[in-house]
């Protein structure tokens, strides 16, 4: 019977939004209820199944039957290993403390309902994607996450900006599912399986080759649209117009992380070709520097926040490709709980200055909002990665992986100097100095729901390092030893808090003008002139072809061509019917002698 | 001999003859009414072509053609006359060639 409790696992948060999205809406407490406790069971069931499974026993669920052609099937499976029993625990958890403190923030939102139903099947999506067995199944719910996600960013739908968001946001990921969709039919002519737990053994019969590379690029490129990675990475802070619940475990914990927990499913065929590998690597490795410099320059508090995860997904991204997916996925823990805690603490920031989001008009926080400040510090000194907090293990793990790649090393370690930088900035900001605006100056701290969900995510942020991550992934903690490496790293993410410090001690407004970091590398810009230009070029070709092939040629062409046929053959007209007789006649004789000639009528 | 006996070339003969006069007529001659009388010769020739082919083959179903023709040829000389005598009537004469209004 336990086999398959993954099923009802997954179909909890599904039965939620659909009982809230059909009977229960108009009553938002009870369709708040339902989802909530929904989410709290598929956590207990996950935890139980976490607890129970031993490191290299699968769960699997069987099968059910689902697509049958001729003789090829595909089975509804699900599956039990330890990689997604422990995502499980960390999508339902996180999410569980989200639904919690959503109901404080939106507290007095009268589309409640469809809220909590939207979360709820985010939720079921989100648990899809951690447990499905193979490529389709995992697609489907991958194109369920976006399309929750989309639903979400668009939540107050009032807001033109929301809307514009949530459609870039689908846009972009189109782009990435479509070369998704190429990878996974690449791996299926190349291997002849969907299956995750066939691809290992297959691939070991297979032979290399610029296949196997286009193949692993191309599944890569659905990571880089749902992870927000370079070139795809523009969605993610425009996301933010979204409510900061939704930011917090969507944008920030664990939607955006698929894309590395499906790198890390289909491992065996991106190793399979070392161009794969160092492209992911390198990708990854940049995309920690770009972001980080460019929250530098960020006066949205969450925006700050959002590219803050972006470089945060670029460390995992970049550990996939150096081949240690372990150090990926402990980091993948530990960045959900303290970036979902400091999205709450900025939620609660925002909440609290009456939806005020520009760090510029906060201030004077640390004195009226003293948890949230305190649960942002934690979080940052985890996100920055010092000890003894969660984020300096994984990060460590992950710098102890570069250290035979001297240039991935400089620039993620580069990376965690801005990280320090941009952290140390949007504290002394927001919540040091004096209020700058009116609703700084009102500013508290929100309702219990608010508050307990940050302080669970505060302890687990702090002892999360202690969570035995890797004995659930791997069996038993690997030796650690450090490298040179975890000095290096913690000298220069130490070094960024003091230029921070001394830029941004007595700040009232933005000591450092650096436009082009301000405008984020100009990549907004640049798709938007590319887009219009190729659409400009399209419009006057398509214009061309209208006003001279369809207008000019077939319209009036084909006029043009009748009057002059019309015109021409009028001349033959003598009006003598004996003429007529004669041309026909000889019409006639042409035509038997014509018969005659081929042989005759058969 | 040849002329001993009356063969199916005979009357093909004939009849290919009395085509080419009447076809002669129709192309050849101004005055509508012996157009339309020429006209008569085609069909006749037509339907000895018919019946002779009809009575050496033994197909007698070209023989029960030619009644059909014979009918539609009388209904055809009626309609045709009269249209000859309204059009006399209109334009004061039957020559073909000044009947010339169809044309650019």
């Amino acid at each position: 019977m336990i086999a398959y409790a993954p099923y009802l696992i997954l179909l909890l948060p599904l039965f939620s939004a659909a009982a809230i999205r059909f009977f229960l809406h108009p009553f938002p407490r009870i369709s708040v209820s339902l989802s909530t406790l929904a989410c709290l069971g598929s956590f207990l069931g996950a935890l139980t199944l976490l607890l129970l499974g031993t490191p290299e026993g699968g769960m699997s669920a069987p099968p059910l039957p689902w697509v049958e052609i001729g003789t090829w099937k595909a089975g509804f499976g699900l599956l039990g290993d330890p990689l997604a029993r422990m995502m499980a625990v960390v999508v339902s958890g996180i999410a569980l403390l989200v639904h919690i403190y959503s109901i404080g923030y939106l507290a007095h939102d009268s589309s409640r309902s469809r809220f909590f139903a939207e979360l709820s099947l985010f939720v079921f999506s989100m648990l899809g994607i951690v447990y499905a067995d193979n490529l389709v199944t995992m697609f489907i719910f991958w194109e369920l996450v976006g399309l929750s996600s989309y639903l979400l960013i668009g939540f107050w739908m009032d807001r033109p900006a929301a809307g514009a968001a949530a459609n870039k946001a689908f846009l972009v990921n189109r782009i990435g599912d479509f070369g998704f969709i190429l990878g996974i039919l690449g791996t299926w002519s190349l291997f002849g399986t969907f299956q995750f737990s066939d691809l290992t053994s297959r691939v070991a019969s297979s032979s290399g080759g610029w296949v196997v590379t286009a193949v692993g690029l191309a599944l890569f490129c659905g990571c880089l649209g749902k992870s927000a990675q370079f070139p795809l990475h523009v969605w993610l802070p425009d996301s933010m117009e979204g409510p900061t619940p939704v930011s917090s475990l969507l944008h920030a914990a664990t939607m955006v992380v698929a894309g590395v927990y499906m790198l890390i499913r289909v491992l065996p065929v991106l190793a399979l070709s070392q161009v794969t590998m160092t492209t992911i690597a390198w990708i990854g490795g940049l995309m920690t520097l770009l972001p980080a410099l460019i929250a530098c320059q960020q006066d949205d508090i969450k925006r700050i926040l959002a590219y803050s995860t972006l470089s945060e997904i670029a460390y995992m991204v970049m550990a996939v490709g150096l081949g240690v997916p372990g150090a990926a996925m402990y980091h993948l823990t530990t960045h959900a709980f303290f970036k979902c805690l400091l999205f709450l603490a900025a939620g609660s920031a925002i909440h609290g200055c009456h939806d005020e989001q520009d760090i510029w008009k906060m201030g004077g926080l640390g004195k009226r909002m003293p948890f949230t400040a305190l649960v942002t510090i934690l979080g940052t000194i985890a996100l920055c990665g010092i000890p003894p907090v969660s984020g300096f293990w994984s990060k460590d793990e992950i710098f102890t992986a570069t250290a035979h790649h001297p240039g991935l090393a400089a620039v993620s370690m580069a990376a965690g100097f801005f990280t320090s930088f941009f952290m140390l900035r949007m504290i002394l900001v927001a919540f040091g100095g004096e209020p700058r605006s009116e609703g700084a100056r009102h500013a508290h701290e929100g309702t219990l729901s608010m508050i307990a969900p940050m302080f669970v995510l505060a302890v687990f942020s702090v002892l999360g390092g202690l969570l035995p991550v890797d004995s659930f992934l791997r069996g038993a903690k690997e030796e650690h030893h450090a490298s040179w490496t975890l000095w290096i790293s913690l000298i220069v993410a130490l070094a960024g808090f003091v230029p921070a410090y001394h830029f941004y001690r007595h700040a009232i407004r933005e000591p450092l003008s650096l436009n082009i970091l301000r405008r984020k590398f100009y990549v907004d810009e640049f798709y938007q002139n590319a887009l219009v230009a190729s659409q400009d070029g399209l419009g006057r070709l398509a214009d061309a072809f209208e006003g001279w092939v369809v207008r000019g040629f077939v319209v009036r062409g084909s006029g043009v061509m009748a009057r002059a046929a019309g015109q021409g053959l009028r001349l033959v007209q003598c009006g003598q019917v004996q003429a007529y007789a004669a041309v026909f006649i000889l019409g006639v004789l042409l035509l038997m002698g014509w018969i005659l000639m081929s042989g005759g009528v058969k | 001999m040849i002329f001993s006996e009356i063969t199916l070339g005979h009357y093909l003969a004939l009849s290919s003859l009395l085509f080419v006069i009447g076809l002669a007529g129709v192309i050849l001659r101004r005055s509508l009414l012996i157009i339309m009388m020429s006209l008569e010769l085609l069909l006749n020739a037509a339907n000895l072509a018919l019946v002779a082919v009809g009575r050496f083959q033994g197909i007698p179903d070209a023989q029960v053609a030619v009644f059909f023709v014979i009918t539609v040829a009388a209904a055809e000389v009626a309609l045709g006359l009269a249209i000859l005598v309204a059009i006399f009537r209109i334009k004061k004469t039957t020559a073909a060639d000044q009947l010339a209004g169809l044309r650019f």
